[in-house]
């Protein structure tokens, strides 16, 4: 499966694209548009698709909350001169790590038996999908 | 002031004195170096495939709906993709920055999203720390008031005076942006007065606004750079570059000229890593070796990934990218990010009068992996002014016909023009002196032609700096160098822009950068759009100095004509540049159409950045335009965008440089058109013009009058805005040349346009 999911990220560029871009609904958190685009009619089901993209949303909003971990976080960062930055990932980066994860495994799982990719927003500046 | 009137006060009053003094300059020092060399929060560019359809038939503006406020959403044409909300394309980082505040001089770096926080809390901890040292400076005085003339007194009365001098418009600044984290604005919204209405879509309440300043997750980046083993060293050189600056800056004021420990990097005929390392945005560049392969690209945006989330933050010390492995071999490298083009003259008219103000955030370590054969071309920061010679770089680029380059345009870091004492490249051809100058932006023009895809890669910051291979570059250069100077100094009389050649390498740098690997396909495919009938410049509005420029530009046209002597080959070069497609496009069909129309479509695009109205304002601009003309033919058309950039920023400088360059740049684009159509020529350097200044929005163009002379049949409309709000519309419709729709497309050929950009600018734009 994953030899499969790197043949068609290989084969990706030249592959038809369609790109799912963010929704700014809510201001500038990180959000994508949970709209079906038209091209994938066909290729797989829309409420799979949208399950995929609430769950890319859900994890965003997980990474940008404002909670007590992230003021510890900076805190802490402040009284190590940020040298903490140097050993330790941030919160939103440990989350990130969380997505791609669950992008690989839906595309192992759903996508690639359809023949689609998807590929991680992080690549491209978080502004589409 | 510490050592001297800590002992004292500490048995004075208390001995906490000299350990606060000491925390509270710690924290300043710290805040300060994560708001310098943390990424603000780069938008890396789009892929081509991203934007294939936006970029030709795709609206300026793009509504969206926030919390039930229309936002306008524009287009980036640097960047290609629509910004998103609050973000702005910072015109001296040449990238579009996510919640852009603003790009602050002191720190030479962007405030955005990422270091805002940082920022803040240096501007507060700054103010308390002087705070700290003027009072207890004056305790100092007060309880020595019976030896006021003791050398003691008299300087901490000097520091005193000092601190009390930078204390007001440090205040104020902090004054200033509290103020503004209460509104939940940022320096842009504020200062283009875009909610002035009062309705902010994005404040989420006084206290939540705090909140979310001082206590959100950093953001990631978005731009991935890599730290190589070698990132210590470099820490360690950037910490006593920082104290420096640091110590220097509040007291003097002035633009400290950092010399990083430059490391020079060995020039191995093979392998040479640029590292470039600008305000915490450091990436390797790699220069590829002949040819760019989309699956080279591909993997190296594969590449880049993993080592993103395995380095954990080198935000702090910005990011060194270290060398890339072997397997850079193959010219993988991530994008050079670097802020600096001219551009930020504009923004710094303390700085503008010094040409070679160095202001560089980081050491920057220039090493250039080539597989050239030659010598390497080592482009450094492309800070340096002294880029010169555009022309040279004709011929050598002429020779090379199917090499890719990558070409690595120093980071144009528009404050630090430091570029001279980095061409590398310059050295390793051997062409040192005199021909240092010119040669360096001979390389970099011709490494700009080669279309590098290598560069542009969604992990990979896309600076200005395009990874170019100079292989051919490098091979032709040498024995050509001299040629090159020559042909460059016949061609440009009087031209002497040092940022001409450095702009145009950035500028194809940048463009390189921008182009993914792309298939030539797409090149071919649109020519229609750009189809531009050339209509005669006119210059009503323009000044005299544009007129003259004008007439130069004429001038080289003409010398182009005869130059240019391969219009098929030149054709076949440009599709090999993996420019963009929309330029290569351009290229290409102009090519086989009119060569001038070509041009022309070229410039809307491309040579919008070329600034057009700096390239008009420059006489010069046409004979080095002309000697350019063969070289050009290969010239890619890159980095129209950082060429743009420094072009605006130029146009502080010196606007002959400048329009040498923009000419160059904007010729260069269309280098492989130049030849052949001679008379597209004096559009080149027009519709580079207001094209340009329209892809940098950030770009404060102020010359109208440029805007005037850059005229291209397609409506031209300098955008002079200095807000994001640049009338895009202008070289987007311009090169589809059929649409008009933009708010300020002016009419298509009317002379002179006035156009309201965003913001209640208004430019006149003579088309």
């Amino acid at each position: 499966q994953v030899h499969s999911l790197q043949e068609l990220r290989r084969s990706a560029s030249l592959a038809t694209k369609v790109f799912v871009q963010r929704d700014y609904s809510e201001g500038t958190t990180c959000q994508f548009q949970t709209k079906f685009p038209p091209e994938l009619e066909s290729r797989i089901e829309r409420q799979l698709f949208e399950e995929t993209v609430k769950t890319l949303n859900s994890f965003y909003a997980e990474a940008e909350k404002i909670g007590g971990s992230s003021y510890l976080e900076g805190c802490l960062a402040c009284a190590t001169a940020y040298f903490i930055f140097l050993c330790m990932e941030t919160h939103y980066e440990k989350v990130l790590k969380k997505i791609s994860k669950y992008i690989q495994e839906q595309n192992e799982k759903i996508y690639a038996p359809r023949g689609l990719l998807l590929t991680d927003p992080l690549e491209r500046g978080m502004r589409v999908v | 002031f510490l050592l001297r009137r800590c002992p004292w006060l500490t048995k004075a009053i208390s001995p906490a004195i000299p350990l606060y003094n000491g925390l509270v300059f710690l924290f300043v020092l710290a805040n300060f170096s994560m708001a310098t060399f943390m990424d603000p929060g780069v938008f890396p560019r789009a892929d081509e495939d991203e934007d294939k359809d936006d970029d030709f038939r795709a609206p300026l503006y793009k509504n969206v709906e926030i919390k039930g406020i229309q936002v306008r959403m524009k287009w980036c044409a640097t960047c290609h993709f629509y910004r998103p909300p609050r973000c702005s394309h910072c015109s001296v980082c040449d990238n579009c920055v996510e919640d852009f505040d603003h790009h602050c001089p002191w720190v030479n770096n962007c405030i955005g999203r990422r270091n805002y926080r940082y920022f803040f809390l240096f501007l507060l901890s700054l103010s308390t720390h002087m705070v700290g040292v003027f009072t207890f400076g004056l305790i100092f005085v007060l309880n020595h008031m019976e030896k006021l003339g003791a050398a003691h007194t008299t300087i901490t009365m000097a520091v005193m005076c000092v601190a009390g001098l930078f204390f007001i418009p440090v205040i104020g600044l902090t004054g200033f942006h509290i103020v503004l984290v209460a509104r939940g604005r940022t320096t842009n919204e504020q200062v283009t007065g875009k909610f002035r209405g009062g309705v902010n879509p994005f404040t989420r309440g006084c206290c939540g606004n705090v909140e979310h300043v001082l206590c959100s997750p950093l953001a990631p980046r978005r731009i991935f750079l890599f730290l190589s083993g070698s990132w210590l060293l470099f820490l360690l050189m950037m910490t006593v570059e920082l104290l420096i600056r640091y110590v220097v800056e509040p007291k003097k004021r002035q633009a400290v000229s950092v010399k990083p420990p430059f490391l020079r990097p060995d020039l191995s005929e093979r392998q040479i890593t640029v590292k470039i390392s600008d305000n915490g945005i450091q990436a390797n560049l790699n220069r590829s070796k002949s040819k760019i392969s989309l699956e080279g690209l591909d993997d190296k945006s594969m590449d880049m990934q993993p080592p993103l989330p395995s380095k954990g933050d080198p935000s702090k010390y910005s990011e060194l990218t270290g060398q890339l492995g072997a397997s850079e071999e193959s010219g993988l490298s991530p994008k050079l990010i670097s802020p600096p083009t001219p551009a930020m003259y504009k923004y710094r008219p303390s700085f503008s009068n010094n040409p070679k103000v160095h202001y560089h955030a980081a050491p920057e370590q220039i090493s250039m992996q080539e597989g050239h054969s030659q010598g390497a071309l080592i482009e450094e920061d492309d800070r340096s002014l002294d880029y010169q010679s555009e022309p040279s770089l004709d011929i050598p680029s002429y020779r090379k016909s199917s090499l890719h380059k990558t070409y690595q345009s120093s980071p144009l870091q528009i404050d630090s023009f430091t570029v001279n004492s980095r061409s590398l490249s310059l050295k390793s051809a051997g062409r040192r002196g005199t021909d240092k100058v010119p040669l360096h932006p001979i390389k970099s023009e011709g490494a700009a032609s080669t279309p590098y895809k290598s560069i542009f890669s969604p992990n990979s910051l896309s600076n200005r700096n395009g990874s170019l291979s100079y292989d051919s570059l490098l091979n032709p250069m040498s024995p050509s160098g001299r040629k090159c100077v020559a042909h460059s100094a016949v061609g440009s009389v009087g031209y002497h822009s040092p940022y001409l050649s450095a702009k145009m390498c950035h500028l194809r740098g940048s463009e390189l950068q921008r182009q993914p690997p792309q298939s030539f396909s797409p090149v071919l495919g649109s020519p229609a759009p750009h189809q531009r009938d050339p209509s005669p410049v006119r210059y009503d509005n323009l000044s005299k100095t544009i007129m003259a420029s004008i007439q130069e530009r004429k001038e080289m046209e003409e010398r182009e004509k005869l130059l240019h002597s391969h219009p098929d080959s030149v054709f076949a070069d440009s599709g090999v540049y993996d420019t963009p497609s929309s330029y290569s496009l351009q290229q290409v069909s102009t090519l086989s159409e009119d060569p001038r129309s070509m041009a022309m479509r070229y410039g809307s695009r491309d040579n919008l950045m070329a600034a057009a109205s700096f390239s008009a304002r420059n006489p010069i601009l046409q004979s080095s335009v002309s000697s350019l003309s063969s070289a050009m033919s290969r010239a890619p058309r890159t980095s129209t965008t950082s060429l743009q950039a420094d072009l605006a920023n130029n146009n502080v400088q010196s606007h002959q440089a400048l329009q040498g360059r923009v000419s160059n740049g904007s010729y260069k684009s269309p280098g492989h058109q130049v030849p052949s159509s001679p008379t597209g020529m004096p559009r080149s350097p027009s519709y580079g013009g207001p094209k340009a200044v329209s892809f940098v929005n950030t770009v404060e163009i102020t010359e109208v009058q440029s805007v005037g002379a850059q005229r291209d049949d397609v409506q031209l409309k300098a955008p002079h805005s200095k807000i994001n709000g640049q009338p895009k519309g202008i070289t987007r419709l311009g090169s589809t040349s059929s649409s008009q729709g933009t708010p300020v497309s002016p009419a298509r050929h009317a002379n002179v346009k006035k156009v309201s950009g965003v913001g209640g600018t208004t430019y006149e734009i003579s088309v």
